[in-house]
């Protein structure tokens, strides 16, 4: 399949070509926001036509018996195993956005009619493992979360693959946080090969005074970019922290719209990049406070260190404000190594290259050190360490 | 007495801007030796100089270390070899944990003079006894370095380090700025601890209240980029009350 022949083709071609069945909507929101491009504002960095125009093989999804196991593995999109007593089944999900930003969004939902569906009711803390398994494929799944009231929960999600080489996944969740709920993601991706590619369009909905604590750490290899779109109920809370370390020519990143719909909702969002080689990073992130959204607090940050002349962030936050009763602040900064720093390590004989090395640690640190849980937080700092060593081997 | 550092005819500048015109200065084994001078004499410069640092550029003149030049020598190999300045603003590092600076810095050090690196059980019962006389609560090495620290804390950290790297050259800039009185004593304390003879210090100051703690065997005045007088302790008295503009050059 390619996915560029989607725009060549007439409604009801494409009405047949997706299997749509009585999800007209969700074709026409698809049809009317059109293939991404290079001049849709959200994927302007990021060089989706390349994988568009690619010729993928695509998978039969059948769903299988569900095994025991210790954590939720996704194979390829299909569920294998998940904890005892977890409700995790395949449904269609009738809970689509209408206002999503992102055609891919809706093209996921439209090439998976049956969602993979988990519903999270206890104070308890998950693990997802995607798996992947097969080359030059289009992987294409969704996830539906839904965390229940007055529950609070984790989901610590990874990444492994066999073989995903000239792959494209499509991936994403729809999130449910219910009243009087916390539910954290901490996601962490670290594939190394250079040759696929993922797309994750997600969408959270927080509820009356409900949590959502979105932590990315992302320190893959390849074309990765994950759009987020928030709606925060009344009291609602999003705190957002995002992770990215790149090198050689990688390009990866975030497009985020956090909406503030509900009075006194509060919004948190920083991003720390760190680029080397010829590597892009993408932080396109706006917050929005809607007419009802009064009292909101909203806070955005993104900071990048270049660590190659050839790097490039392109960090764009944006403020879009509908009241005046709203306390908002946003910024971004793109620089190198504090010389400062640097000087002052090199001072008490540290050498350049690890003084360079302990900064470039300490800065990525400052958002690990987030994740609450200290073993994830040791597990996260020695995936960057190993992937930073990986590709700094001179500093070993 | 022949000595640890030998300063030759040292010029330097920062950016544009001349600001070491000619200094000479030699520093002898276990002496405290004073730079007074006024605003923009070039105190810090000749820090900054003796150290390597980036702002600065060596337009002639030489530094001679234990018989070497070390003027195009970077940094860490200076500090390896022995020269250890206290910043006057010691810089704050969120996210690296001071305890594993220290040790990286200590483990450095003695890698360098060909001593089994300390692992972390060893280097913090090194610790231990620093800690407690510099009146240092423990969870400061917890911490990361300097962040959030007060100005005696930082200084505290500063000699913190100097007693675990055991310098030869000892410099420290504007040590007793934003001390109050007991950080003053505690700092002063972990200085004077150091004096074993052997090591040189040099105390660059505005003022002679540290002079009351760490007591000095020569003081020097550098004006406008050079040395212009060198003489005993008695001198700080004079500066004191006539000031530095009263200073007749030797």
């Amino acid at each position: 399949m390619k996915l560029s022949s989607l725009k060549d083709i007439n409604t009801e071609e494409l009405a047949t070509v997706l299997d749509v069945k009585g999800r007209k909507a969700l074709l026409d929101k698809f049809i009317s926001l059109g293939l991404p491009s290079k001049k849709s504002e959200q994927y302007r960095y990021f060089d989706i036509e390349k994988l568009l125009e690619k010729e993928y093989k695509t998978l039969n999804y059948v769903p299988q018996t569900i095994e025991e196991g210790e954590k939720i593995e996704i194979v390829d999109g299909v569920v294998v195993s998940a904890p005892k007593g977890l409700r995790i089944y395949y449904e269609a999900c009738e809970m689509i956005d209408t206002e999503h930003f992102d055609p891919l969004y809706y093209l996921g939902h439209l090439l998976s009619p049956l969602t993979i569906k988990i519903e999270i009711d206890g104070d308890t803390e998950l693990e997802l493992l995607h798996r992947f398994t097969t080359s030059d494929t289009l992987i294409s799944y969704r996830i539906v979360l839904y965390n229940q009231a007055n529950r609070h929960a984790t989901l610590y999600e990874e990444f492994e693959h066999e073989d995903i080489e000239n792959t494209l996944v499509l991936y994403g969740y729809d999130m449910h946080i219910a009243q009087d709920s916390t539910l954290r993601v901490v996601k962490m991706q670290s594939m190394q090969d250079k040759s696929y590619s993922m797309v994750a369009s997600h969408k959270v909905n927080v509820a009356k005074n409900a949590n959502a604590v979105l932590k990315s750490f992302d320190l893959g290899g390849g074309q990765a970019l994950q759009l987020i779109k928030v709606d925060l109920d009344r009291y609602a809370h999003v705190d957002a922290g995002h992770l990215l370390y790149l090198n050689e020519n990688s390009k990866r990143g975030t497009v985020s719209q956090i909406v503030h719909k509900g009075e006194h909702s509060t919004s948190k969002q920083e991003a720390k990049n760190i680029l080397d080689g010829d590597a892009r990073g993408i932080f396109d992130a706006l917050i929005r406070v809607e007419h009802s959204a009064k009292y909101t607090k909203a806070e955005q940050n993104s900071k990048a260190i270049l660590l190659h002349e050839k790097a490039y962030m392109a960090a764009k936050p944006q403020l879009e404000i509908y009241i005046d009763e709203l306390e908002a602040s946003h910024g971004a900064t793109t620089g190198q190594l504090d010389g400062k720093q640097l000087f002052y390590l090199q001072s008490r004989g540290i050498s350049y290259v690890e003084a360079r090395k302990m900064l470039v640690i300490a800065f990525a640190n400052t958002l690990i050190e987030t994740v609450k849980d200290t073993r994830q937080q040791e597990r996260i700092k020695t995936a960057f360490e190993k992937v930073f060593y990986e590709g700094h081997k001179e500093l070993v | 007495m022949s000595s640890i550092m030998k300063i030759e005819n040292l010029q330097a500048k920062i950016g544009d801007k001349q600001i070491l015109k000619g200094l000479n200065l030699e520093l002898e084994p276990g002496k405290v030796h004073a730079i007074m001078g006024p605003n923009g004499a070039g105190k810090s410069t000749l820090s900054k100089a003796l150290v390597g640092h980036y702002d600065v550029e060596i337009t002639g003149g030489d530094i001679i270390y234990k018989g070497k030049s070390i003027k195009d020598m970077e940094a860490e190999e200076r500090a390896l070899e022995g020269i250890f300045l206290s910043f006057q603003h010691p810089v704050e590092i969120p996210g690296v944990n001071n305890a594993y600076f220290l040790r990286t810095a200590l483990n450095a050090k003695r890698k360098h003079a060909g001593k089994e690196e300390l692992n972390a059980a060893e280097f913090l019962r090194a610790m231990k006894g620093h800690l407690e006389a510099l009146g240092m609560k423990s969870d400061m090495i917890s911490r990361s370095l300097n962040e959030g620290f007060s100005g005696g804390e930082k200084k505290r950290n500063e000699i913190l380090q100097m007693l675990i790297l055991e310098p030869e050259v000892i410099i420290l800039d504007e040590i007793d700025s934003g001390l109050d009185i007991d950080a003053l004593r505690a700092v002063s304390e972990g200085i004077n601890k150091m004096k074993d003879g052997k090591r040189s210090f040099l105390v660059i100051t505005h003022y002679s209240r540290i002079l009351d703690y760490i007591e000095p065997d020569y003081i020097h005045v550098l004006k406008d980029g050079r040395i212009i007088k060198t003489a005993g302790p008695e001198l700080v008295s004079e500066l004191e009350e006539h000031g530095y503009d009263s200073i007749e050059e030797d």
